[in-house]
Order: C-alpha cells, then sequence, then structure tokens
C-alpha cells in the first residue's frame, strides 16, 4: 500500500485555443472550472495558475465556515457555500473533512450585542441558524472562556451560529483540481498571465510566459493579484486594497475548543484544529503590502488578545505563523463582474477575508454567468457599478472603511 | 518584518507609528462638472500594482504630519526617491 499513491491529475500539455482561461488556481479559480465542466459541459478549460495551486490563500486561510454574514445580498450566497459542503465531500469523493463544529462570536459591550442582535435576525429570515447567548450560555458552551469582569473587555454574551465550523482547505484544492482535471479541465501549473488580448471589444487572447492562449472568455480570479492584474492588463482600477493577513498555531492540545470562538474587540479567533492545535489570528497591518511576513508586533498581540478570554491557553508556545494576502474593499463584499472592459471578460476578486467559505458558491455561479454570458441574479447586488452609485453594502462590522485608507 | 517610515519631522521611525492615507491620485477633482464616474474614481479606485508607488502617510502617534512617500509594496520597504531617479 505504501508508496503507491496515484497521481490526483495529469499535467496536460498546453494548447493554443480554450473556451474559457481562467486566471488563478486559487479555490475560486477551480471552482468555477469545475462548475463549467460538470453544469454547463465547457470542458475545454484551461486554469492558469503562477504557483502552484493552493499557494496563495486557499491554503493560508484558517478554514473557517460560516453563512451569518450580515446583509440580505450576501446571507443567500453564503448559506448555499455552506450547504454545499457535504454534497461536494460526496461529489467530489474527497474527505473535505467538514466539522460543523460551530461558530461563536463575542460581545464585549451592550452596543455590539445590539448589532448582533440585527445579524441574528438577518439570518433567521434567511433560514440561518443563528442566536443569540448570554455570557453564560456562551460559557456553558466553551467552558474555558473568562466571563469574569477581569478582562478589560469583559464578555456581555454572543452570537452563536451552529451550522459553521471548519472545513480542510488543502482537500478542497485537491477535491476540485481532481474533480475538474477528470471532466477535462487543464490545470497549468507554473504558468504565469502577461497579458490579456481585446479584439472588437472583446476578450480575445491571454498571454502567458508559455505562449499566448486564444480564447473568448477569461476569468481574473487571481485574488490578491487580481486588481494589479487588471490595472496592468486593461487599464481597469479597482477599489481594492491588498493588506497581509497574519495566522499562528500553537502547540498541540488534548481537546479543549469544540467551536470555533471569535472576538470583534479583540481583532481574534480561535479554533482547535482536529491536530489540537490552537489556530488563531484575525490582525492586518493597514497598509497595502504584498509580502506574506509576519510580524513580532502581531505574534505579541494575538497572545494577550487570546489569553484575555481563553486564560487557560496562557503560557502555550506558538509553533508555526504564517500570512496572506486579502484583497479588501471599502463594504467588505466581494466584485463579481462581466463584460467590462471587454465583453467574454469577467471579475471575481475583492473577497477580503471571505474568499474561502465562498469559493465553491461563487465558483457555481460564477461558472453559469461565464457559460450563459448572463449574470445570474444572486450575482448582480455584486457588480462593481455599485461604488459609484454610491450602494456600497453594509458588511463591514462598524461604520469604518476596511480599506488601508481608513 | 522590520518596517521603517521616514517622516519628514521626525527622521525614521516605526512604521506602526504611521497611518497609511492612500495612493497619491493627484488633486482633489473640482466639484464643478464632477462626474459620478470621476468621484468614484477619486474616492474609491486605485491602481493596486504591487511594486513601488507613490503613497500619503500621516505621522498619526508622532508630529501628526501628512506625507508622501515611495514604497515597494512587494518588498514592503521605503524606496528612496534618489535612487528611484538614478535607477530611471
Amino acid at each position: 500500500m505504501l508508496g503507491r499513491f496515484k497521481r490526483l491529475w495529469d499535467a496536460k500539455p498546453m494548447k493554443t485555443h480554450y473556451d474559457a482561461v481562467i486566471i488563478g488556481g486559487g479555490l475560486h479559480g477551480l471552482a468555477t472550472a469545475y462548475f463549467l465542466a460538470r453544469n454547463h459541459g465547457l470542458t475545454d478549460v484551461a486554469v492558469i495558475e503562477k504557483r502552484y495551486i493552493g499557494f496563495g490563500a486557499a491554503g493560508r486561510n484558517t478554514a473557517i465556515v460560516r453563512a451569518n454574514q450580515r446583509t440580505q445580498e450576501n446571507l443567500p450566497l453564503y448559506k448555499e457555500a455552506l450547504d454545499l459542503w457535504p454534497v461536494l465531500t460526496r461529489e467530489l469523493d474527497f474527505n473535505l473533512m467538514f466539522y460543523n463544529c460551530g461558530n461563536l462570536n463575542l460581545a464585549h459591550s451592550e452596543a455590539a450585542l445590539k448589532a448582533m442582535r440585527l445579524q441574528v435576525a438577518s439570518a433567521q429570515f434567511q433560514g440561518i441558524d443563528s442566536r443569540l447567548l448570554d455570557a453564560k450560555e456562551c460559557r456553558e458552551l466553551v467552558p474555558a472562556l473568562d466571563i469574569s469582569d477581569r478582562p478589560r473587555y469583559p464578555i456581555f454574551g454572543g452570537m452563536f451560529h451552529p451550522p459553521g465550523g471548519i472545513v480542510r482547505h488543502d482537500a478542497v484544492v485537491w477535491g476540485l483540481a481532481r474533480g475538474a482535471a477528470k471532466r477535462g479541465v487543464h490545470i497549468h501549473q507554473g504558468t504565469s498571465a502577461t497579458g490579456i488580448g481585446v479584439e472588437g471589444g472583446k476578450a480575445a487572447w491571454v498571454d502567458t510566459d508559455r505562449g499566448r492562449i486564444r480564447t473568448p472568455r477569461v476569468l481574473n480570479a487571481a485574488g490578491a493579484y487580481s486588481a494589479g492584474l487588471a490595472n496592468r492588463f486593461l487599464g481597469q482600477r479597482l477599489p481594492i486594497s491588498v493588506l497581509t493577513i497574519q495566522a499562528m498555531v500553537t502547540q498541540p492540545l488534548k481537546p479543549l475548543l469544540h467551536h470555533v470562538v471569535s472576538s470583534g474587540a479583540y481583532h481574534c479567533y480561535a479554533n482547535q484544529t482536529l491536530k489540537g492545535e490552537i489556530a488563531t489570528g484575525a490582525h492586518m497591518d493597514p497598509w497595502p503590502n504584498y509580502t506574506t511576513q509576519t510580524t513580532a508586533h502581531y505574534i505579541k498581540h494575538q497572545a494577550e488578545a487570546v489569553t484575555e478570554f481563553l486564560p487557560c491557553l496562557k503560557g502555550l508556545k506558538f509553533m508555526r505563523t504564517w500570512g496572506g494576502l486579502a484583497d479588501m474593499t471599502p463594504d467588505m463584499a466581494p466584485i463579481m463582474d462581466g463584460h467590462s472592459p471587454a465583453e467574454g471578460y469577467y471579475l471575481d476578486c475583492g473577497w477580503g477575508y471571505f474568499g474561502f467559505k465562498s469559493s465553491t458558491v461563487t465558483g457555481k455561479y460564477m461558472a453559469q454567468y461565464m457559460a450563459t454570458g448572463e449574470c445570474p441574479e444572486i450575482l448582480k447586488p455584486f457588480a462593481l457599478k455599485r461604488f459609484e452609485e454610491h450602494r456600497l453594502m453594509g458588511e463591514t462590522a462598524a461604520l469604518v472603511d476596511y480599506t488601508a485608507n481608513n | 518584518m522590520a518596517f521603517t517610515i521616514t517622516c519628514p519631522v521626525c527622521g525614521p521611525r516605526d512604521g506602526y507609528e504611521f497611518r497609511f492615507g492612500g495612493e497619491d491620485k493627484g488633486p482633489r477633482p473640482e466639484a464643478a462638472d464632477l462626474t459620478p464616474a470621476a468621484w468614484c474614481d477619486y474616492v474609491h479606485m486605485a491602481d493596486s500594482r504591487p511594486g513601488v508607488q507613490k503613497e500619503w502617510w500621516v505621522h498619526r502617534q508622532g508630529c501628526g504630519a501628512w506625507f508622501t512617500i515611495h514604497r515597494d509594496t512587494v518588498a514592503n520597504q521605503e524606496v528612496s526617491l534618489n535612487l528611484l531617479e538614478a535607477a530611471e
């Protein structure tokens, strides 16, 4: 048995023409490729990835999934995404290790609790299980929580979202890649896009460092680099700031946390992985930055924050720390658009730190968009035009600008 | 990751003392004949190209001065303008 692993997919030679070219071998790109082939019979698809699939945010996020977003436009999308994990696990025949342990979001003030009331009501309106808890109930759920008045920001209560949890992000990358490749999609790793060609107002080709590919459909799903590519290739300007987000894991512990616990006030979330490590993160240095470097400043902050509400973690050692890139929009909602500035050019970016939990469902609808040319109803509110029309979405926790201009 | 920014008043200081103020987009557009598209472009849109850019910073935990620097966003390092000009 040992050592007799079969490759999940085979590298195919690059052709000079495809029906669709997807720039970015991250989760959004792979999911779109998968659904193009599965739902629309569009199997002549190439995924172009500069590094290797899952190199970027797909493999750097903290794997948390949930559907308790804030606005009526975003909620249905995330609900469908959450419902998709068990379906895809079966369909891809790949264990995505979906662990629906539930998410507990802590409130440290009366005002925060009030905001949660609205968020809970919005979720419930969409049929999403989300509840308010008082401090005692929070502690019953997570006995390690300190609900005394010792922390600087004592716990007033929380928002519990039982169907959320964690998914193994690498498994999603591999599962989708295998599923797409099996249906005929070509995945070209180590291939960077160097230009997008437009002929008569229509997307016509993608230039790569391995040659030109002619195609009538191009999807820009390059994650943190999508805004820069759009600007360089097409002169498109986007309301995006790319920030580095950091995360870390502690040494492994016996089972202690059975839920994802997060706190907006402490800027911190923590969950125990299936290996026993406490994975924690959330901080972003608030200036545009394309490095994935980590900072001592933040490691100290994180240790202080997480041990305020989980004091039993004091004295633990961090084992690893890493950074990833998040493309932030002013309203914390993504940009999904098409046919501008060229027909057949599609855009899926601006996901900030929600890109993992939304990846599969976005792939499904972007595939529909690309196959039919018509924007699905559910994606219409996410058009770039909303910034010009002052219809920004209220996905921010407070009235702040989440770009680095704040 | 050491990150230092040179304040025109206080000299080189730790990056965490400063607050980023956006890409340099030139002067604020005139209110007369301003279209929603032009205003949106000024308020929200950015080039977001990895590499050297001219950008605004404020020394928030220092003297409070607003100033522009050139910074390479790929290395996250301030770039001296003299070096830039020499390279061109």
